[in-house]
């Protein structure tokens, strides 16, 4: 009895001794806010892959601050606002929590990034490209992604005259993505309007959830355009079109960077996939840079495949950077992270290119290309 | 005028879903006076046991009975599986709390519905699901500027079959009338030496079948599946048995169809976003006007 006790007693002045050591070259902690369930799942568990392959990365370059390990701890928000301010509430709880990658979606991110401002935590967003995001004046909120007017006036410039397109049908799904980015096109296509070289022929909103479309759409077949852009998510995207070629609709689909993926390829079925188009920034694959070659040879190597959508890759560029900072400044304290984000970070390479971010927490310079689906389900650049 | 016709067509196909859903509430309904709110995820069930047929032994199967085989076989499977599935709902979560009465049975329902639900999320994960793309040839009919695809005539077609084989088994067979007999009088029934366990069992098996049909249907129409669409589904079929007059089998065929064609046509000339709401109004609108529902039975309360 009398040794149990000073055994006890021994371990637990042992574990006293050891613990502020174990503080310090404890892991730092990156959470990862993300649908790793519901209707975005998909995107959330590359975007964890992506993640986890990031961290893996850098402590096999040694860590951070001189020898200490990143670790990414999952948030899931299942694509809903709802959940999305939960999840963050859990991240701001746990005080080990350095910053936060956050998150798919804009409708999503909006509430999880006004609980990360209240509580001063750095929250980077990978798949959040509504512009008025970053006009609230938040001084934790940066993305690593682009915006919706940069992807909108890239349609505009380059679209209808691929198509020699003069009747144009926008659709929106009414999520604060799908109804920016169909706003900021047409924003971008006014000058052509007010010249008469297009006209919008179509200009609506379907439900999301929904799983026919037929009425909307035969809205849109009456309206008879030559190029039809859909700026909403896959799962969707994938019904609309086979219900259009279904109902007679012929004319080029052209979708926003969240409509085309593999899981739309599979649902639509590679014979009403090819030859759709979409808007978006480079994938994976064609990224030039170093960095991408390698991060996604770990990936691969881990995985089997890399990611399908270029969105898990601006995660992973968020944990590179915010690894960056933190060994830069040689602190995990979110305000400090974020002065130096904002007034530091310029041109640091990245898997996506150069990071930097403007002012307001924007990315700078995210370039776009016009892709397509080929014969064999593949998305390839559009030439 | 073209549009109107083609909105009609379209609402028929998914009218069609709902009156087969709705047959298997109306049916438990009017012998149990039960509301069964697992119906919806049978649905599903089936819907997914259809898809795994059609696409992980459609290399063993298709060999052996072509394509249309396959489909009739996974139609099949499905159904056998989701009505043995309705079997063991019935037998766990309904028949031990019968005596407790109706309420009692109509949360067991809900948990049996979440169960059902949670279950197929395990086992066929949270992903959407997609049925293979090749399965139907994509034909499509233009007739007077009217578009209909061969999937949907398909559909209308099996889901008229399904449900006139169902009215004359009701209608017309000693079994059927020992059906309607439970549902007007369980208890004269009984004394009459009708074996309402047998009824029960028959109702268990017929409607999660139907259900189940339905699901693979679904399946090939929309080819994208998810495991919380049963519910959605659920909702409207129970719409369209109240809308017919529940315990009514003919009015919850016609309920379902008109259901359909209604919130097409509402969703073309109202407003999209607005079709539920359009739905859900006519149903009130029955219910104050008509209590029984369109084809409404009278029920006689039992003194």
């Amino acid at each position: 009895m009398k040794r149990a006790f000073i055994m006890t007693v021994g371990i637990l002045c042992s574990l006293l001794m050891f613990s502020p050591a174990l503080a310090a070259s404890g892991p730092v902690v990156i959470a990862l806010q993300g649908p790793i369930t519901g209707p975005w799942a998909y995107e959330g568990d590359m975007a964890k892959k992506a993640c986890e392959t990031a961290a893996d990365l850098i402590n096999k370059k040694g860590g951070v601050m001189g020898g200490r390990l990143v670790e990414v701890r999952v948030f899931d928000d299942a694509g809903e606002p709802k959940q999305g301010a939960l999840a963050a509430t859990k991240v701001v709880g746990q005080k080990d929590i350095a910053a936060a990658v956050s998150t798919y979606g804009s409708s999503i991110c909006e509430p999880a990034s006004n609980i990360y401002e209240k509580f001063k935590k750095v929250n980077i967003g990978y798949g959040v490209t509504a512009v008025r995001l970053t006009k609230r004046g938040f001084k934790y909120f940066f993305r690593t992604c682009g915006r919706d007017d940069s992807q909108g006036k890239f349609f505009a410039d380059s679209v209808p005259a691929k198509f020699k397109a003069r009747r144009i049908a926008i659709m929106h799904d009414n999520t604060a993505f799908g109804k920016g980015l169909a706003e900021d096109t047409k924003q971008a296509l006014a000058a052509m309007l007010a010249k008469g070289d297009v006209t919008v022929v179509y200009y609506d909103a379907i439900t999301p959830g929904e799983k026919d479309f037929r009425v909307p759409l035969t809205k849109l077949r009456e309206s008879k355009p030559d190029v039809w852009y859909y700026t909403g998510y896959y799962a969707e995207a994938a019904l609309l079109l086979t219900q259009a070629r279904d109902i007679g609709i012929v004319c080029p689909f052209v979708g926003g960077n969240a409509a085309i993926n593999d899981e739309f390829v599979k649902i639509a079925g590679i014979d009403v996939a090819k030859g759709c188009f979409m808007t978006n920034e480079p994938l994976p694959a064609d990224l030039p840079y170093p960095e991408a070659k390698e991060f996604l040879k770990a990936y691969k190597d881990k995985y089997g495949d890399i990611p399908s959508s270029p969105w898990p890759i601006y995660a992973a560029d968020a944990v590179n950077i915010i690894a960056y900072a933190i060994d830069k400044t040689k602190s995990t304290d979110s305000t400090v992270l974020a002065e130096y984000l904002r007034k530091n970070v310029n041109g640091v390479p990245g898997i996506t290119g150069p990071i930097g971010f403007t002012d307001q927490g924007d990315r700078e310079g995210v370039p776009f290309y016009l892709y397509v689906v080929n014969d064999k389900g593949q998305i390839v650049i559009s030439r | 005028m073209q549009v109107v016709f083609e909105q009609v067509i379209n609402g028929l196909t998914i009218g069609s879903f709902y009156a087969l859903i709705a047959l298997g509430y109306s049916m438990v309904y009017g012998v149990l006076k039960l509301i069964n709110f697992a119906h919806g995820d049978f649905f599903t069930l089936g819907s997914y046991v259809g898809y795994t047929i059609l696409v992980w032994v459609s290399g063993l199967t298709v060999v052996h009975f072509g394509l249309w085989g396959l489909i009739v076989i996974a139609m099949f499977v499905a159904a056998l599986a989701v009505a043995l599935t309705g079997l063991a709902v019935e037998r766990v979560a309904y028949r031990p709390i019968y005596p407790t009465g109706r309420l009692p049975a109509v949360v067991s329902a809900l948990g049996a519905s979440i169960f059902i639900q949670n279950a197929i999320m395990v086992v066929w994960g949270p992903r959407f699901q997609a049925y293979p793309s090749k399965l139907i040839p994509n034909i499509k009919f233009v007739l007077g500027g009217v578009n209909i695809t061969l999937l949907q005539i398909l559909i209308l077609l099996m889901s008229f079959i399904l449900m006139a084989v169902l009215y004359v088994v009701i209608q017309k067979t000693t079994f059927g009338a020992a059906v309607r007999a439970s549902a007007l009088d369980r208890e004269t029934a009984s004394l009459m030496g009708i074996n309402f366990k047998k009824v029960i069992f028959f109702i268990f098996f017929l409607g999660p079948a139907l259900g189940a049909m339905a699901g693979v249907m679904v399946g090939m129409y929309y080819r994208q599946i998810s495991f919380t669409m049963g519910w959605n589904y659920g909702l409207k079929a129970f719409t369209a048995t109240i809308l017919g007059g529940i315990g009514n089998l003919p009015g919850a065929m016609f309920g379902g169809l008109i259901l359909g064609v209604l919130e097409m046509l509402g969703a073309a000339y109202i407003s999209a976003a607005w079709k539920d709401v359009f739905v859900f109004l006519i149903l009130i609108l029955v219910l104050i006007f008509r209590p029984n529902g369109l084809f409404g039975e009278r029920v006689a309360e039992k003194v």
